[in-house]
């Protein structure tokens, strides 16, 4: 079951009814919440349940052994209790990153490994093991160490309630696909008994609509536009392979970013803020503008806790910006998945990033001897060539994230320069324009001369808006594909 | 050296660094939100430790790096104070 399929809408009403009829506890609330969400993983893989629960278990010791064991003043210097501590992380960090590793990136890295020695003459070096993925297992990882972390840090106390720490790890809106949370933005909140405010509980309502609707329609309106033409690139035409890359850009947009709303939705209506996953990231004029606008939690995270402390710790990386951003993109494309074509992207976009450091810093010099470089930053011109650029860049380097291999992504690179089929581009419907056109007019709506229009919208008396919610239901609930495909990012 | 030469040393990098002048104009009290208001981002300020460690002599902890100590001037100049023994010349 996912946030967007039928089920749900048996699921959901029950949950609510349980989490708001019965004691306005925290409690009771949690232990709601923790048994709905461990029946929700449950309807993915029943037998991985026990991973969860035990890897739950080993980040509540560890923090809570950490916050009772607070590390040494630097006036008061105690080595073996340093030492300790170091331990408990350490346990800690290969509990999760050593299940992470084994799930996702064995079967990677000892077929990558046979090849090489194959290569050499020699035989497999190590047998493949391939496991079945545990849904979100990326997302619940990071979530946790993250939490750990700081605890370690002194950043946040460990919380003295299982309850809710087993609820911040499990809450099965975000469960499967982030967005990932802070323990600092999110824990205090599972540690208080919520209220059922009105404005959350509409606010909520509105985001599921609007995430169900980019989801559920736009991606999947777009999927038949985009599969046949990623999956056999040599039967298509050029224009086919534009066709299908942009719209590849509108339906992983309206799939992660319609996913993160009905998560955002859905916590809402349950009293709990999840941290925003997309800021209209369509609208960016730089590579680093476009990262701080996509998938969000997630850029957050490497931030704070790979690309900080490295650039500012006192290793080797100390000041390196350049190398910290190839660094933290191949770390984001590995996290994407154990392919080598994630990894290619993600080099793109570390190399992209630090060569854009690079026109930063010479951009800045010429700003300081003449202040005329500011205003043509400014301009108009300026702004557009660097939107545009910008837009390009991410769209080709979907083509690796997207193809299923190394030889597809270069296959279909080719095409987009050459024909290399005659056939046409496939599943080009008015909806599928429409699609499209959606994802246009939701950024166009952020821009300051729509934005007035867009608060006049969402200001409307309340008749007038509940019939447009009706519409967009009715409207989903007619042209919203049936038996629509798995969530792109879930797989991640 | 007193919270205005301080002050003073880090409107400086801002204007070298990101507003060329018009910092001082952009940051119209002290405890303006860097963040909220476009002052600086979040790669700005992994520099802005940088120059805070280099110039001011001050080792910055870990948890030390949020939002509560280096989201405005004041709380900046504040924190350098604070963990540097600063005294006026």
């Amino acid at each position: 079951m996912s946030l967007s399929e039928v089920e749900l809408f048996f699921f959901f009403p029950v949950v609510f009814a349980l989490h708001w009829l019965g004691p306005r506890r925290t409690g009771w609330q949690n232990a709601v919440l923790l048994l709905a969400s461990w029946v929700f993983y449950a309807t993915w893989n029943v037998r991985l349940l026990p991973l969860l629960w035990a890897s739950t278990a080993v980040d509540w010791w560890a923090a809570r052994w950490l916050d009772a064991h607070p590390a040494p003043e630097d006036d008061k210097p105690d080595p073996a209790l340093a030492s300790k501590r170091r331990w408990v992380l350490g346990i800690s960090l290969v509990h999760n990153l050593g299940v992470l590793a084994l799930f996702k990136y064995a079967g990677f890295f000892a077929h990558s490994l046979n090849q090489l020695v194959g290569a050499l003459g020699g035989g497999d070096a190590l047998p493949v093991l391939r496991f079945a993925l545990p849904i979100g297992l990326s997302f619940y990882t990071f979530q946790r160490v993250g939490y750990v972390v700081d605890v370690f840090y002194g950043t946040t106390r460990a919380t003295r309630s299982p309850l809710a720490f087993a609820t911040f790890v499990a809450f099965f809106p975000q469960l499967i696909a982030g967005p990932i949370g802070r323990s600092t933005e999110l824990l205090p909140q599972y540690e208080v008994p919520r209220k059922l405010l009105p404005k959350m509980l509409a606010g909520g309502a509105a985001f599921f609509l609007l995430g169900l609707f980019l989801k559920a329609y736009v991606a999947e309106t777009l999927a038949p536009v985009v599969d046949p033409v990623f999956a056999e690139p040599d039967l298509f035409t050029r224009r086919a392979h534009w066709g299908a890359l942009f719209g590849y850009a509108a339906q992983v947009f309206g799939d992660f970013a319609g996913y993160s709303l009905l998560a955002i939705g859905t916590g809402r209506m349950f009293g709990l803020e999840l941290p925003q996953n997309f800021d209209y990231p369509f609208l960016s004029q730089s590579m680093p503008e476009l990262w701080r606008r996509w998938h969000i939690s997630l850029n957050r995270w490497l931030f704070d806790y790979i690309f900080g402390p490295l650039t500012t710790g006192t290793g080797w990386m100390r000041g390196r910006l350049d190398l910290g951003f190839v660094v933290v993109f191949l770390a984001s494309g590995l996290w994407h998945g154990a392919m080598w074509t994630f990894i290619l992207w993600g080099l793109l976009h570390g190399l992209a990033l630090a060569l854009h450091h690079r026109y930063d810093e010479y951009y800045k010099t010429l700003c300081r001897k003449d202040r005329v470089w500011v205003q043509r930053r400014r301009s108009r011109p300026y702004k557009l060539v660097a939107w545009a650029g910008t837009i390009l860049f991410f769209v080709l380097t979907l083509v690796p994230f997207r193809a299923p291999s190394l030889g597809g992504a270069g296959t279909f690179a080719l095409g987009l320069l050459r024909a290399g089929g005659d056939e046409g581009a496939p599943g080009v419907t008015p909806h599928a324009y429409l699609a499209v056109l959606l994802v246009i007019v939701y950024h166009a709506l952020e821009t300051a001369p729509l934005r007035r229009l867009r608060e006049r919208l969402l200001a409307a008396p309340a008749p007038l808006r509940g019939i447009a919610y009706a519409a967009a239901i009715v409207f989903l609930a007619v042209f919203a594909p049936v038996g629509a495909g798995t969530f792109i990012y879930a797989q991640f | 050296m007193s919270y205005e030469t301080n002050r003073q040393q880090v409107i400086d990098w801002l204007d070298d660094n990101y507003h060329f002048g018009d910092a001082a104009k952009l940051i119209k009290t002290d405890d303006l939100s860097f963040l909220d208001n476009g002052i600086l981002d979040s790669l700005g300020f992994v520099q802005l430790v940088l120059f805070l460690e280099k110039t001011f002599k001050v080792k910055i902890e870990r948890k030390h790096l949020s939002r509560e100590n280096f989201d405005s001037l004041r709380k900046i100049v504040g924190y350098v104070m604070a963990h540097k023994d600063y005294r006026d010349a």
